[in-house]
């Protein structure tokens, strides 16, 4: 049996129950392959929940790295999280990266050139389907390096990014914790690359539910090493919480890495000797730490702007 | 349905149904567009036996009117695959920006190209594959028909509700008139456009010179798609969000019986044995809907199964 088929069958029957039918109340049938879309989407999103919590938890509950006598700083992670997986971040996203896609390689194609393709390159990939998703995965896991590295080293973006930082109680619902520009940023960022290698955007949905696992279990509150080796070849709680360190807050900091620490130990920001430090930025304001959703994207903002003044003041 | 009627339909549906014997022979080339590749499935067995990676988001399939190739547009893609129509073996890729909906005038001289997302109609000349010339429409040209005498083509926009008339001597826009929410399949049928009406519940039947309305026949809500039966006595139209699959008479366009068919169902082609076999969008699935008892069956295919065809490599059969 194709392992996709419950998920399939879960977002038909959102679609055909749900979405369908309000469309066509709505006026709005003409939209009927992105809602389907839509409910693909949510289906393997509320899939990466359920499977991240039930391999985390327990990892939280009988290893954990911190104990805490309360745990309310999390349950905002939790709306993150629901947001940008479930709710209306993937319509967004997918209805917006299928459109520049279709804009801009169908101009390319209408210009006589041929949109790039990682198997237009190497035809030999074309049937090769796993071997070339993770071709796509290092690729676009290295763009992300840069991008992280990058959303530290200025000011203004890391204004953004201390959200993701702020917290103190870091678990595995951490890892959607963004500020929503940051989250457009790093959108574009991810759409600029694909439309350079051509992403297929719904092709391997079960791979990205594993890699999405592994971003989540990289942020859990667990005393989890993949070993010497292991944790050369895929990024560990360990080695993750090492960047969320308090020592490693701000605009110089280590482990960048999402998925895979090569590019962190090529470039040489790889840091394997710190083990399960407390997290949290002690610089950032307690409101991007404590503070409500709207509480947080508001201080977010505010500390961008502060940044950008500050520099054009000093400048 | 008036005891004539039932009488004659009855009639049709045995009268095929003795010619073609009890199992269909053969494949069908299904397109499954969430998932870049077609499915090769075995009719008697009723099972997939092949899948064959395509780029990224195909659409549908056509033979050219000779027979010997089998195109697949690619939309997300940007290519139009030319295969063996036996051996399904790829043969060229030719760059094409969103090709969507394919369709051959009835000389077989010119192939339409639909780009539903970048809103444009794409005239090519067949032999050449060398664009003639490209209509931007307002928009998400969806799906096509011809004139029989090839000098135009209908087709219907599924964003502005609307249906574009194209001269296809003068290679000009003849009129754009609104229709009817969500315009989807069209038909030439009897000196008539039909389109199905995807926004609405039935088929909007139109006439071709001015494109006025003159009535809408209701099928069921979410009318998607047109096909008419071999004998060219029966009208089938697929309903979107009912899931259904209607029998009209194809001379006055009288309902004789509605079909359920889950998941949504998409495009339909005709076995030899009578059967009519349907992509379930939703459900991933090809339906095998045997229109004298009105059951199911559904065969697992890819994910959101677009366009298919019965036995490509099969003889061109008696008009
Ligand atoms: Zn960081
Ligand atoms: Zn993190």
């Amino acid at each position: 049996m194709d392992p996709t088929l419950p998920f399939d069958t879960a977002a038909g029957w959102l679609q055909e129950t749900l979405v369908l039918p309000l469309l066509y109340r709505l006026g709005l049938m003409q939209w009927e392959d992105i809602g389907y879309g839509w409910a693909l989407f949510a289906v393997y999103g509320a899939a990466q929940v359920a499977l991240m919590y039930a391999i985390c938890l327990p990892l939280e509950r009988f290893r954990p790295v911190e104990r805490w006598p309360d745990s309310k700083a999390v349950s905002v992670d939790i709306l993150y999280t629901l947001i940008s997986r479930i709710g209306l971040l993937p319509l967004f996203t997918f209805v917006l990266f299928y459109q520049l896609q279709v804009w801009l390689n169908g101009w390319l194609t209408d210009n006589g050139y041929v949109p790039p393709t990682l198997e237009r390159l190497f035809p030999a990939l074309l049937g090769q389907q796993a071997l070339t998703f993770f071709l796509y995965v290092i690729i676009l896991d290295f763009a992300d390096y840069w991008r992280h590295r990058l959303s530290h080293r200025f000011g203004w973006w890391y204004g953004l990014h201390a959200l993701h930082h702020a917290q103190r109680q870091m678990t595995f619902w951490s890892d959607d914790r963004n500020h929503l520009l940051d989250d457009i940023i790093g959108f574009v960022w991810f759409t600029a690359v694909a439309l350079l290698i051509g992403i297929p955007p719904l092709q391997f949905p079960l791979l990205v539910l594993l890699l999405r696992l592994l971003e989540s279990l990289s942020h859990a509150n667990t005393r989890l090493r993949f070993g010497w080796l292991g944790e050369r070849l895929l990024i560990s709680p360990r080695f993750h919480r090492a960047h969320h360190g308090i020592l490693a807050a701000g605009q110089t900091s280590c482990n960048y890495g999402a998925l895979l620490p090569w590019w962190d130990m090529i470039f040489r920001t790889a840091d394997f000797s710190r083990d399960y430090v407390p997290t949290g930025d002690p610089e950032a304001p307690e409101v991007l730490a404590t503070g409500s959703y709207a509480a947080q994207q508001w201080a977010g903002l505010r500390a961008m702007l502060r940044a950008m003044v500050g520099r054009v003041a000093a400048g | 349905m008036p005891q004539r009627l039932r009488g004659l339909f009855l009639g049709a549906l045995l009268s095929l149904a003795c010619i073609a014997g009890a199992q269909a022979r053969g494949v069908v080339l299904v397109v499954n567009s969430a998932s870049a590749s077609l499915s090769v499935v075995d009719m008697a067995t009723r099972r997939e036996v092949r899948r064959i990676p395509v780029l990224r988001e195909p659409h549908h399939v056509m033979l050219t009117p000779d027979r010997r190739d089998l195109l697949v547009g690619d939309t997300v893609g940007n290519e139009l695959l030319d295969l063996d129509p036996g051996t399904y073996a790829l043969r060229r890729r030719i760059p094409v920006a969103d090709p969507y909906q394919l369709g051959f005038s009835p000389d077989g001289k010119l192939l339409v190209i639909n780009g539903l997302a970048r809103a444009q109609v794409d005239i090519l000349d067949a032999a050449s594959m060398k664009l003639v010339k490209r209509f931007p429409l307002k928009t998400m040209p969806s799906h096509m028909a011809f004139s029989p005498d090839g000098a135009r083509v209908f087709i219907s926009l599924q964003g502005t509700n609307r249906l574009a008339a194209i001269d296809l001597h003068e290679m000009k826009t003849i009129y754009e008139v609104t229709i009817g929410r969500v315009p989807a399949g069209v038909m030439w049928l009897n000196g008539k456009i039909l389109v199905a009406l995807m926004g609405d519940n039935g088929v909007a039947v139109i006439d071709p010179a001015s494109g006025h309305v003159d009535r809408i026949v209701p099928t069921g809500e979410g009318a998607h798609q047109l096909f008419l039966s071999p004998d060219k006595r029966i009208l089938y139209v697929n309903n979107r969000v009912v899931s259904t699959t209607v029998a009209l008479n194809a001379a006055d366009l009288t309902t004789l019986r509605v079909y359920p068919v889950p998941g949504g169902p998409d495009d339909i082609d005709f076995a030899p044995d009578g059967k009519l076999w349907i992509t379930q969008r939703f459900a991933h699935g090809l339906a095998v809907l045997d229109p004298a008892t009105g059951s199911v069956d559904s065969i697992q295919v890819g994910r959101s199964p677009h366009g298919l065809i019965i036995n490509p490599n099969a003889e061109a059969s008696a008009p």
